[in-house]
């Protein structure tokens, strides 16, 4: 009875555990502003705006959502949140606003980038490279 | 000795008073009429102006080794200079080609105000120097090609702060002997994704000159003219090999040029150079006027350049 009770303790203990860890891993909902969510890229996918966007995705993005976009730059150990993993269906589901938006806003351990990058032509040039990513 | 402030050095060397009232009064009406006339067109024009696009990130930052870029960091940037410039390898393993010997140490931030305007403060190893800079971008090169080139000045004001009670050498008669000057007119193209090209005239005043022997030689004012030819070459997104050559133009104190090459590391908030050259000054004014320093002899030193930038 005793050893069944500090089983049933011990296996309670290590679901508890478990649940804090997978809670911290899944990101939370990151709404975006219907106007901001349906703004157009005005920058068409070419040659020239993949090449851009590629470049400023090496400077800025690659450290910590890795060289593909998985999420598994040198720098996300580091972080509190799992970098976005950009190659899946579910982001890449977003529009590019959203993606422009989140880009530009950032959130929590994903830096702002509109002062770095105050070039709105910029931005749109990442999120047609980002396209690329996907799987 | 108390160093003047430089609030005093403008107001002694910058008389408004040369500017008659007549003659303002006939500019100040003359930019009301222009401006009046701009507003006019405006009204009149009803096709929205076309929005010129730029070309971006001709060079990485605002230093090419020892010379300034044609470019600035974005508008509201703050930005970390650390400069370092060690020995001439000749001596070889005994002062592991001159690593063991930091010759100069540079110092510095700055703050772009405006997307075409920064100013600039640095302290400086040798001779204890302080700088005060500005840097205008004056013409952006245009992607449709209708502005072939950049254009920007760059300028500073250096005081060596020095007083006889210190340094027995240095024995400014008076305040002004401290200052030096510099002023840059820097042509630039980036001539594609990967090259982009410079070359820079400039004009450093000095208001005393140190001799072979470390005295200030006071009473001896002089104007050294010089250019310089730099470029960057990317081989990968975030490496570029970047050199320069700076040719004194002016030769009476017998200034040598420089040779200087190396790597530049770019990340998205840091700037590393990692380079060898002769120039051991930092300051434009003192490589271009003092440098012995001979690639014919082979007389090279290692230095490098982190810059850090934040967007607040």
């Amino acid at each position: 009875m005793k050893s069944k009770l500090i089983l049933s303790v011990s296996v309670l203990a290590v679901c508890l555990i478990g649940t804090a860890f997978i809670i911290e891993q899944q990101p939370k909902p990151w709404p975006v502003p219907d106007a901001a969510a349906k703004a157009v890229n005005p920058v068409k996918s070419n040659a020239a705006s993949i090449a851009a966007g590629k470049d400023l995705w090496n400077t800025n993005c690659a450290s910590c959502h890795g060289k593909k976009g998985l999420g598994d730059g040198t720098k996300a150990a580091q972080l509190k949140t799992q970098p976005a993993d950009l190659s899946t269906a579910t982001f890449q589901s977003q529009s590019d606003g959203s993606i422009f938006y989140k880009i530009s806003e950032g959130r929590g351990d994903m830096p702002s980038f509109k002062k770095k990058l105050p070039d709105a032509e910029d931005i749109w040039d990442l999120v047609v490279f980002f396209r690329t990513l996907k799987k | 000795m108390q160093i003047e402030p430089i609030f005093n050095f403008y107001t002694k060397y910058v008389n408004m008073e040369f500017l008659p009232i007549k003659t303002l009064r006939i500019l100040g009406l003359l930019l009301l009429t222009l401006s009046t006339n701009q507003l006019n067109l405006r009204a009149q024009d009803s096709v929205a102006p076309v929005k010129k696009s730029y070309v971006k990130n001709t060079f990485e930052g605002n230093y090419i080794i020892d010379d300034q870029s044609v470019v600035l960091p974005v508008q509201h940037s703050l930005e970390a200079d650390i400069q370092h410039r060690f020995g001439i390898m000749n001596n070889g393993i005994h002062d592991f080609f001159g690593l063991y010997n930091v010759t100069n140490v540079r110092l510095a931030v700055s703050y772009t105000f405006t997307k075409d305007f920064q100013l600039g403060i640095g302290l400086i190893g040798d001779r204890m120097q302080t700088d005060l800079n500005a840097k205008f971008a004056l013409v952006r090169q245009t992607k449709d090609g209708s502005m072939p080139v950049s254009i920007t000045f760059f300028g500073n004001v250096v005081v060596d702060p020095r007083d006889s009670i210190y340094d027995n050498n240095a024995t400014f008669r008076k305040t002004s002997d401290h200052f030096s000057y510099f002023a840059q007119l820097i042509f630039a193209r980036k001539i594609s994704e990967n090259l982009s090209l410079q070359v820079s005239p400039s004009w450093s005043h000095f208001n005393s000159v140190v001799g072979s022997d470390g005295t200030i030689v006071t009473g001896t004012q002089y104007d050294h003219f010089a250019i310089s030819f730099s470029g960057r070459y990317k081989i990968t997104s975030k490496t570029s090999i970047i050199a320069n050559y700076d040719l004194p133009i002016s030769t009476a104190y017998g200034a040598l040029p420089n040779i200087s090459a190396g790597f530049e590391f770019k990340t998205s908030g840091h700037d590393f150079q990692l380079f060898v050259g002769n120039y051991g000054y930092i300051l434009p004014q003192n490589n271009s006027f003092y440098n012995q320093n001979d690639f014919n002899k082979s007389q090279f030193l290692l230095g490098f350049n982190i810059t850090r930038l934040w967007n607040p």
